[in-house]
């Protein structure tokens, strides 16, 4: 009896092992770039990066939102357009030949941010707008600007609290938004963010504890300012390491900025989230692997003969088509 | 994906089921301008052989389907977007092919019987998806329905023209980068792997003087009977390269794009690059296939002929006298638009108006001014050389705040060799707090103006005839006049911004004021004021006291 009982269990967590992780359909990633004005070149350097591993890792375009609060790319001071690199020695252009930018320049705003992820768009937004998450999406939340002990400026005059942010994410889990949200922020006093989530199924880290700065990583003289963050600039190093196949875990991402190179102490919360992230593999948020079966037997399909009702109508007359004068005749007008 | 294209699989294999009426061609225009530049023209324009009034949309090939869905959803019968980074300097570069303003432009006309208001903010929304644009900011605080700047450029079954199913708008604080335009190749049918959307590296795009980015669609003339109707849809980019930035005058298609041809696009029915050498005198490499020579309204001009072929194709041009700079000829119609005044309190907005042409010109004038630049229609003074100027008529609907713009349509004949500027006054305005923008210190835009003409000569002129598609049909096309539309310059003012610190300041003074005040009379007016005796209590009687306290607590 006891055998029995032990296998039916056994058979339980098994069964809903491969409940949960079949949870996970489809990946979603949204990426802000909150502020605005040519020293904040680092910021939109941050998210582009993160753009750019997410896109490589197989997150399509479509599935991306990416939120740019200015434009540095194409900024009459930077004096190689159409370009945004991670480090002077321009090693990766992170900016891209393919980049799509979602919402840009005025739009990235606290309203519509919230809108964004919570799905309450005006009707006639497009679908390169959208955030259409659902209960199998693993979300990707990055932000990056400048914070405070609570707050995350946008665009230098308006900022979202930890508090709107936190019930922003549990109106997703009401709405069933989501599976599981990797939260990412690369801000000063970052943690403050996170601190007061309380939706379940949330990994959260953070590129600086309460208290702290979260720093540049150097400057480049031929733009003039700091070109890319600590943080960031590691975990890009880490991601590009990463493709689709590799096995790399979770909890090999979180450990990407040791206080040494970070200078700041990068902050991560677990408790919201009930998996360990040591078997999480990082693909689960940065890449969209799916289990695809090839099939081998053909299968032969035939098309529809769609009948065309036939039109009883006598055939009318055609019409005569004209180009109108490029321009109102002057002297045609009662002057 | 791998659904869709078995799909398409399958349908290819049915020929005869799903065939594709209708042809792409893509051509590129090079020519060397009259100043310091050269300048690229592309344009790839898709024929679609179908009735759009009966088509449902959902199946095509070599025509993008994002467009065919606007078309049909929001009954568009005409559509022409733009994005344009940089100013069209038409003193000395003469007339583009294509026209656009700096910014972002749309001018959209709809089909007779449809909603066009709802429609035309739908297809705003739409296209802001399509081309990663904040076109979405267009609504009615900046759109104007011109009645006499802009007439359908496809063929229409009436000859009466309603401008209220035109809309059009400006986004002069657009910027344009590669994120507009990596969706905008994604409508070619090779994408930009073959032929010559190959050559639009962004890298090689958005280092130019100007570049335009644009999008135009019309019903055209299926044939010459013109019984039935065919989609045209024309994609251009126009760029302007600076032989500084370049850092040599001989140009090659290397040193321009980044790269030359690779081989030809299979889906493309003609593939052509055309240099115009008329000004110039250059040595080709290799030797052109074929020489055109073009004679229009009264302008010869002399143009190479390339075709691209499955072979690698990379052109050099080498001048041969290089310091030998051709003499500029401004065109015969051209314009700049600046501010007049001074201070914050009153200020003019003036477009000048150049005629070199030795015989007067018809022009119409289209301004649209943001609502929050007041203008006084009592104030328009048209004054060509020193002489006032009475308008042919004139359009005016005054702006509501927060409701609609100011739009401004002037009809003007300009007398021969004259500058007319036109000018009208406007007031310095406050906006309620929370409609600045971020940057408010940047100033506020006020989008081109638009100055149309029918021009009786073609001297300096490269856009397509009115009736026809491509660049090799405008070649000794003569017609009775060459329409151009000049963007003038945008304008950039700055209203009064508060400090937006300054709530934050007064808080904190009104605090400080409240607590230094309120204390002291909270003190008074709370606290009884007793007074107190001086009398001294001698060491005895204290005693006493004491005694008494304690027999008293004792007796209890």
């Amino acid at each position: 009896m006891r055998l029995i009982t032990t296998y039916f269990l056994v058979f339980l967590i098994t069964v809903i092992q491969a409940f949960s992780n079949k949870s996970h359909t489809n990946n979603w990633a949204v990426l802000v770039d909150t502020s605005r004005f040519w020293f904040n070149y680092r910021h939109v350097a941050n998210v582009l990066s993160i753009y750019r591993s997410v896109k490589r890792l197989g997150i399509p375009d479509s599935q991306i939102i990416l939120m740019i609060a200015d434009d540095m790319a194409c900024n009459p001071r930077n004096p190689r357009p159409a370009t945004v690199f991670n480090n002077a020695d321009q090693h990766i252009n992170v900016y891209g030949d393919d980049v799509e930018v979602d919402y840009r320049g005025y739009e990235v705003t606290v309203e519509n941010f919230v809108r964004l992820l919570t799905g309450r768009l005006p009707p006639g937004t497009p679908r390169s707008k959208q955030l259409l998450s659902d209960e199998g999406s693993n979300v990707l939340i990055y932000l990056t600007g400048h914070g405070g002990d609570g707050f995350l400026k946008f665009q230098d005059s308006e900022e979202i609290t930890s508090q709107e942010m936190a019930d922003a994410l549990e109106q997703m889990w009401q709405k069933q938004r989501y599976n599981e949200i990797f939260f990412m922020i690369d801000t000063c006093q970052a943690a403050s963010m996170y601190e007061r989530f309380y939706s379940p199924n949330i990994l959260a880290v953070g590129s600086s504890l309460v208290g702290e700065d979260s720093l540049s990583h150097h400057v480049d003289s031929s733009i003039g300012v700091y070109i890319i963050d600590r943080y960031t600039y590691y975990a890009l190093e880490f991601l590009e390491k990463v493709n689709p196949q590799s096995d790399r875990s979770l909890s090999e991402f979180l450990k990407v900025c040791p206080k040494s190179v970070c200078i700041s102490t990068v902050g991560v919360r677990k408790d919201l989230y009930n998996r360990d992230p040591s078997r999480v593999p990082i693909t689960d948020f940065f890449g969209s692997v799916r289990p695809i079966d090839i099939l081998h037997d053909i299968t032969n399909v035939t098309l529809v003969q769609r009948k065309r009702a036939k039109s009883k109508k006598p055939k009318a007359k055609p019409k005569k088509y004209m180009y109108v004068d490029p321009l109102v005749n002057f002297n045609s007008l009662n002057v | 994906m791998i659904y869709s294209l078995t799909f398409l699989i399958i349908l290819a294999n049915y020929g005869s089921v799903f065939c594709y009426e209708g042809s792409i061609d893509e051509e590129l225009l090079i020519k060397p301008l009259q100043s310091n530049q050269v300048y690229a023209h592309f344009q790839f324009s898709t024929k679609w052989d179908i009735d759009p009034e009966k088509e449902t949309f959902r199946h095509s090939s070599l025509f993008p389907r994002p467009i065919g869905e606007l078309i049909q959803r929001f009954d568009i019968q005409e559509l022409h977007v733009t994005l344009t980074g940089g100013l069209w300097r038409y003193e000395k570069w003469g007339y583009p092919v294509v026209d656009a303003a700096t910014g972002a432009e749309v001018l959209a006309w709809f089909k007779p019987g449809s909603d066009v208001d709802t429609n035309w903010k739908l297809l705003a929304n739409s296209l802001s998806g399509l081309f990663c644009a904040s076109l979405n900011f267009i609504d009615d605080l900046n759109t104007i329905k011109p009645e006499f700047s802009f007439r359908p450029r496809g063929v229409v079954d009436s000859k009466f023209i309603n401008s209220s199913h035109v809309r059009y708008a400006n986004l002069p604080h657009e910027i344009v980068c590669t994120e507009n335009l990596t969706p905008w190749k994604k409508l070619l049918p090779c994408d930009s792997k073959t032929g010559l959307a190959s050559l639009l590296n962004s890298g090689h795009i958005h280092n130019t003087r100007y570049h335009s980015v644009g999008l135009h669609l019309r019903p055209v003339c299926r044939d010459k009977s013109c019984e039935s109707l065919s989609l045209e849809l024309q994609q251009t980019v126009s760029l302007v390269y600076d032989y500084l930035i370049l850092g040599t005058k001989n140009w090659s298609l290397r040193k321009l794009f980044g790269q030359g041809v690779n081989r030809k696009c299979v889906l493309v029915n003609k593939s052509d690059i055309y240099v115009d050498t008329t000004l110039t005198d250059v040595e080709l490499e290799p030797a052109p296939d074929k020489t055109v020579t073009s004679i229009r309204g009264g302008q010869t001009t002399v143009l190479q002929k390339y075709e691209v072929t499955n072979t690698f194709l990379n052109i050099y041009a080498k001048y041969q006298n290089a310091d030998v700079v051709p003499l500029n000829l401004p065109p015969p119609l051209h314009a700049n638009q600046y501010l007049s005044g001074y201070g914050q309190e009153r200020g003019g907005i003036v477009t000048k108006i150049y005629n070199n042409h030795w015989k007067e010109l018809d022009v119409v004038l289209l301004q649209n001014i943001p609502w929050f630049i007041p203008i006084y229609l009592h104030t328009l003074k048209v004054v060509s050389n020193g002489k006032e100027l009475k308008p042919l008529q004139l359009r005016y609907i005054p702006a509501r705040q927060r409701i609609r713009p100011n739009y401004l349509e002037v009809l003007l004949r300009l007398p021969a060799r004259t500058s007319t500027s036109v000018v009208i006054d406007f007031d310095y305005v406050f906006l309620k707090w929370q409609e600045y923008p971020p940057d408010a210190n940047f100033g506020f835009h006020i989008g081109s103006a638009v100055i149309s003409c029918y021009l009786p000569v073609a001297k300096n002129y490269t856009a397509v005839p009115w009736d026809m598609t491509l660049i090799s049909d405008s070649f000794n096309a003569s017609r009775n006049g060459y329409l151009v539309e000049i963007r003038t310059e945008n304008l950039i003012i700055t209203l009064p911004t508060p400090d937006f610190s300054m709530p934050y300041n007064v808080i904190c003074l009104a605090c400080t004021v409240v607590a230094l005040a309120f204390g002291p009379l909270h003190n008074i007016t709370t606290r009884k004021l007793i007074l107190k005796s001086n009398k001294k209590v001698q060491l005895v009687e204290k005693i006493k006291k004491l005694l008494n306290s304690l027999s008293k607590t004792k007796e209890e």
